[in-house]
């Protein structure tokens, strides 16, 4: 079967930087995906080569085993997108601006007026779909340009972060919308959020540099980390003191702080001993060993360094 | 590929009749000042020109001046502004329609606000100071507005792609585009400038338009030589502003 995506040695670069550095991918039909990777990784990068907006500089992209260059066309009839930035156009109502969009994809007046109308109820737009996007909150653009992005059926849908800047309730709406279309197209994101990726997709790949550095479904992706050793540690006070300390112990992989509760990663069992040395136990409140998330996978692969 | 352009330019109009009256009334504004400066603040000190009072005179040139710099601000501005503000463009480029379709449905667009706007500033002029012209001139005078309007909407349509700070647009419009027009026979006849400069003067696009569109009005002389200049450049303007998009959007 075509696989819904391909990318063969794709590469970006823009002057000197290369953004995405021969990457290759295939994403079955009917498949939840999800692209993570720092700041920077070419994440971005990528869905703007496979939703023709971008030329890559090597390589070739398939869309439905459609060519993105030569055929984009064709390839556009097929996707829906949500870009990183919202593009809604101010100047026409929220119903407007899906009635553009079923315009452009060349669809009939009586279709488009039954879509729309299901669509702005999915999205819970309905009461305010005579209004002009500018007047909505954050949220309320981010599901409009999702509703925006389904008018005509697309077969793949890219979503480029979708719940950025949504709170809890309209994440966990559009999460229901994703899932609930799941068996019509395929579905391509990409999330800052792991928990979103790990509830959510059958296939992760993690990227950095422009490379893929892991690829698998989220239980694979923790499996290969169960080895590492993960422990939440809380202390009674002190925590700068302690904090100062653990960040210069060589074997500590990695170091998160929330509070006085720190969670690390050692690099084997062995460096459990020379821990307890190092920090006594006066002010050790709880001291436990914790199941891997997908963060711990990802500060793991990508490193601790926030991105320029 | 027609479809997606109609598309875009019925979008634009939607968006233009929202404010049509504040526009108009925008956009009548300076023609108008300058007529009433000119034609009669300064009514004693200019004789008549080429035959006629200088409100006359002045008249088909204000028009034309009207429509053609509202083809180029509103293709510029929306040009630019759906491109870097708002990025609607890229909406649009992941839709089935091509980057011809969108850049025609612009230029397009452009090029009607300016016809409208013309005929909005005519009607003024025409109603508040008795300026009257013979109806059967007014088919060759069109002729020249419709290509000077493409010219035009084709020029801002490039510099809103090519640009990207607003401040360029503004500077542009400053030292290209206003000299050209003040420079071109609104206000003086082309007859006015030196013999060694003119027939330099007379193969500028927009001398054709201003000279050839008041002597269409006035005289009723249908100048072939103005028109073909004009229509040649129209056509020049839009293959590269059809191409000039396509390269920007394929970077
Ligand atoms: N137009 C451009 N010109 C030059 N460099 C660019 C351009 N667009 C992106 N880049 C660079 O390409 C790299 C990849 O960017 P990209 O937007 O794909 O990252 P991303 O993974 O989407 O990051 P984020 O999570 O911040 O959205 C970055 O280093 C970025 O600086
Ligand atoms: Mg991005």
């Amino acid at each position: 079967m075509t696989p819904a995506l391909a990318l063969r040695a794709v590469t970006k670069q823009y002057g000197t930087l290369t953004a995405v550095d021969s990457f290759s991918l295939e994403v079955a039909r009917g498949t939840i995906f999800a692209l993570l990777g720092p700041n920077g990784a070419g994440k971005t990068t990528i869905i703007r080569i496979l939703t023709t907006l971008l030329r890559p500089t090597a390589g070739t992209a398939l869309v439905e085993g459609l060519d993105v260059q030569r055929e984009g066309k064709q390839v556009r009839q097929l996707i829906g997108v949500v870009p990183q930035e919202n593009n809604l156009d101010r100047y026409l109502t929220c119903r407007e601006n899906l009635v553009m969009q079923a315009r452009l994809h060349g669809m009939r007046p009586a279709e488009t007026a039954r879509r729309i109308d299901e669509l702005l109820d999915l999205v819970g737009l309905t009461g305010r779909q005579h209004d002009f996007p500018d007047t909505f909150s954050g949220g309320m653009q981010r599901r409009l340009v999702v509703a925006r992005a389904l008018v005509h059926h697309p077969k793949v849908l890219f979503l480029d972060e979708p719940t950025t800047g949504l709170d809890p309730q309209s994440r966990r709406a559009v999460w229901e919308y994703i899932e609930s279309l799941k068996d019509s197209m395929t579905i391509f994101l990409t999330t800052h959020y792991m928990d979103e990726a790990d509830s959510l997709c059958d296939r992760i790949v993690i990227m950095d540099h422009g490379r893929a550095l892991v690829d698998g479904t989220a239980a694979q992706l923790k499996e290969r980390m169960s080895r590492a050793h993960i422990y939440e540690l809380q202390f009674r006070g002190g925590a700068d003191r302690y904090e100062e300390l653990l960040r210069s112990l060589p074997f500590i992989r990695s170091l998160q702080r929330t509070g006085e509760t720190f969670r690390l990663c050692l690099s084997g069992e062995e460096s459990l001993k020379p821990l307890m040395d190092a920090i006594g136990t006066g002010d050790i409140r709880k001291i436990c060993l914790q199941e891997p998330s997908l963060e711990d996978v990802f500060i793991e692969l990508t490193g601790r360094e926030v991105r320029e | 590929m027609v479809k997606g352009a109609f598309s875009i330019w019925k979008r634009d109009m939607l968006v233009l009749r929202r404010s049509l009256f504040s526009e108009l009334v925008a956009v009548v504004a300076s023609p108008l000042t300058f007529y009433l400066a000119f034609g009669f603040g300064l009514r004693g000190y200019i004789a008549d020109v080429e035959g006629v009072p200088y409100t006359v005179f002045m008249a088909p040139g204000l028009i034309t001046m009207t429509a053609v710099s509202a083809a180029f601000d509103e293709s510029a501005w929306s040009m630019w502004f759906h491109r870097k503000v708002q990025r609607t463009i890229e909406a649009y480029r992941v839709t089935p329609i091509t980057v011809f379709d969108i850049v025609i449905g612009k230029i397009f667009s452009g090029f009607t606000q300016g016809a409208l706007k013309g005929v909005a500033v005519a009607t003024v002029i025409f109603l508040l100071t008795g300026v009257r012209f013979n109806p059967a001139h007014l088919a060759g005078y069109l002729a020249f507005i419709a290509f000077g309007s493409m010219v035009f909407s084709c020029a801002g349509t490039v510099c809103g792609t090519l640009l990207d700070k607003p401040e360029t647009i503004g500077k542009v419009q400053a030292v290209v585009i206003m000299p050209l027009i003040f420079l071109s026979g609104v206000f003086f006849p082309v007859s006015s400038y030196p013999e060694a400069l003119r027939s330099a003067v007379m193969v500028v696009p927009t001398t054709a338009l201003f000279e050839g569109s008041r002597r269409a009005l006035l005289a009723g002389s249908f100048d072939v030589q103005f028109l073909a200049i004009l229509a040649v450049t129209a056509l020049v303007a839009f293959v590269a502003t059809v191409v000039i998009f396509n390269r920007k959007m394929a970077e």
